[in-house]
């Protein structure tokens, strides 16, 4: 038995050594090369003690001026997404949780069921078309298509919670001579805080990190930060790794962050997305 | 209670209209009507700047004669089939020693969800520099040991692997943590039951933990099924399909139709087909699964 409990501690340690190893290593490889100094960066075996500088970032801000423009990008349309996402999504999670019948039942199923058309197909349709609106390269674009691609899930999502304020409420309030969208706004929207919290953490991760539309409807004006790594990256004849760890660093630290803070409502939001829905 | 509930009417509540119409346009606007759009422009010779014109079933036919597809499609299955699968038995392994009880249990669930706020043009940089060929260090690693390097820029099968890689390390915490939570909603007094009835852990497992937990393993095969079917990313930051083509997935494919050959007509049936066949196997494939379990259970 002692031997036995012994031996589940062990691989239990290991276990634990291995999830630290896959999951964080990794990212602490960037953030911590990106204060490297260039000629320890490739040291191998890897080297803990070095004099940590800034030079990287320096030479960043100096040579990839554009990257920072990048960033003001990202945030612009990481803030328009999730505030149409959770606009969109919350009222129609609304209608979800009062309304029943078959007509809502099958307009639920479109919105789920499109979703099962990948991104990269819808692409094809809309290059045209946004640039014959001259809206390529805008932040409106990215906006609208991040909005979109969250807003059936995101429903769903504001549904769940939504079922759990009691009805009798909004049912106090109409008889009180409010409207609907007072209700939404006064009873509904404080009360389901929480999901339109988590939501939102959802859509941030998402409109912050996004690669393909970015990648095909942006190509200046718009152009988000993980693109601007992204070509860092395919510069690779005269390939700096520090400049690119630096960048790298810059785009994720403030999302792993964000995650870190958010935690919480990221997993109730998960939960309560999959398993119900 | 009947505020508002109209059971069995024919048509949406108009009370309920206002409040669905800002998601259902931009559904339907982004998606639904483009997609039908593709239908058309998958019938028509198009490149971009030009009225398309009608070709019938060209562009399939075109398609599906493409060595270059097949490959594609190829390598797609073989990603998806390792992703899915691992991310599968990664994260039902991670949430089984999560409920097990683990010490600073909150601080290594925050690690384990990290990499999901990772986006896939970091996580590119973090495994191009760990599996860089002249300095990587889980390379340099491997060679000093005397194993085999990882020689994804230059081994097509490599490739895949490196593919695989990124992709299952971006959305395991995805896995894990529908199945950590499926885990946590399985009452405690079943497995109390199962320790009365001397049950060993493997029987414990395959009575109680398994059949319940079946649910969430299936929507989260599910859900990365659908999604690992689109990569795109993960394979256009690393290999870029290449050496020469031969990394290649569906995603890429289509891109490189549209985008760099201009053939819009031939990456929308591209685009077709993609959704078709990932529907038909995903379809069978869970249907299978799902009639396994059945005489399983039986």
């Amino acid at each position: 038995m002692q031997r036995r409990r012994l031996l589940v501690g062990t691989a239990k340690a290991i276990a634990v050594a291995l999830i630290l190893a896959w999951s964080l290593v990794p990212i602490a490889f960037i953030v911590v090369s990106a204060f490297k100094p260039s000629a320890d960066i490739f040291a191998v075996p890897p080297r803990f003690a070095f004099t940590p500088t800034l030079q990287h970032f320096a030479d960043l801000w100096s040579k990839w001026r554009g990257f920072f423009t990048g960033l003001l990008n990202s945030a612009i349309v990481t803030a328009g997404a999730t505030l149409v996402a959770v606009i969109a999504s919350t009222m129609a999670g609304y209608a979800y949780s009062r309304f029943r019948g078959p007509a809502m039942a099958r307009s639920a199923l479109f919105l789920v069921a499109v979703r099962l058309l990948p991104p990269i197909v819808i692409t094809l349709p809309l290059f045209p078309a946004i640039n014959a609106l001259r809206l390529n390269d805008t932040h409106v674009v990215l906006i609208v298509l991040y909005a979109t691609f969250f807003v059936s899930l995101g429903t769903l999502l504001m549904r769940t919670f939504i079922d759990k304020i009691p009805a009798e409420l909004d049912e106090a309030a109409l008889i009180d001579g409010a409207s609907r969208f007072g209700i939404l706004r006064r009873v509904i929207m404080p009360l389901s805080a929480q999901g339109m919290l988590a939501l939102a953490v959802f859509v941030i991760v998402f409109a912050w990190n996004e690669f393909l539309f970015a990648f095909v409807f942006t190509s200046t004006r718009a152009k988000t930060a993980p693109l601007f790594v992204a070509e860092m990256m395919g510069s690779l004849d005269s390939f700096d790794w520090g400049v690119l760890f630096a960048a790298s660093t810059v785009q994720l630290l403030p999302i792993v962050l964000f995650v870190l803070l958010t935690q919480k409502h990221l997993i109730a939001g998960l939960t309560a997305g999959a398993i119900k829905g | 209670m009947s505020f508002g509930r109209a059971k069995g009417r024919p048509w949406l509540p108009s009370p309920a209209l206002p409040f669905l119409t800002p998601a259902h346009l931009l559904v339907l606007g982004v998606i639904a009507l483009p997609a039908l759009y593709v239908i058309w422009l998958s019938l028509s010779s198009s490149t971009f700047g030009k009225a398309p014109t009608f070709v019938g079933l060209a562009n399939y036919a075109n398609a599906l004669t493409d060595p270059y597809f097949w490959r594609a499609l190829g390598n797609t299955i073989v990603v998806v089939l390792i992703v899915v699968h691992v991310e599968l038995l990664l994260g039902l392994g991670l949430a089984l020693l999560f409920a097990s009880g683990l010490p600073a249990r909150r601080f290594l669930l925050a690690a384990v969800l990290m990499p999901y706020a990772v986006s896939e043009v970091s996580a590119a940089v973090i495994f191009r520099f760990l599996f860089d060929l002249d300095v990587g260090p889980v390379n340099v690693a491997l060679n000093a040991m005397g194993l085999p390097m990882l020689e994804w820029s230059v081994v097509p099968a490599h490739g895949l692997v490196m593919i695989a890689l990124v992709s299952i390390w971006l959305h395991l915490p995805f896995t894990f943590i529908i199945l950590y939570a499926a885990r946590l909603s399985i009452p405690a007094q079943l497995y109390e039951a199962a320790r009365i009835d001397a049950g060993s852990s493997l029987q414990t497992f395959r009575y109680v933990t398994l059949p319940l937990l079946m649910p969430a393993i299936l929507v989260a095969m599910l859900f990365r099924y659908i999604f690992a079917f689109r990569v795109f990313s993960e394979v256009w930051l690393t290999t870029q399909g290449g050496p020469a083509r031969s990394t290649e997935v569906l995603g890429v494919y289509l891109y490189l139709d549209a985008f760099r050959f201009n053939a819009f007509g031939a990456a929308a049936a591209t685009g077709w087909l993609m959704v078709v066949i990932s529907l038909v196997l995903g379809a069978g494939y869970l249907w299978g699964l799902r009639r396994q379990m059945v005489s399983d259970a039986a």
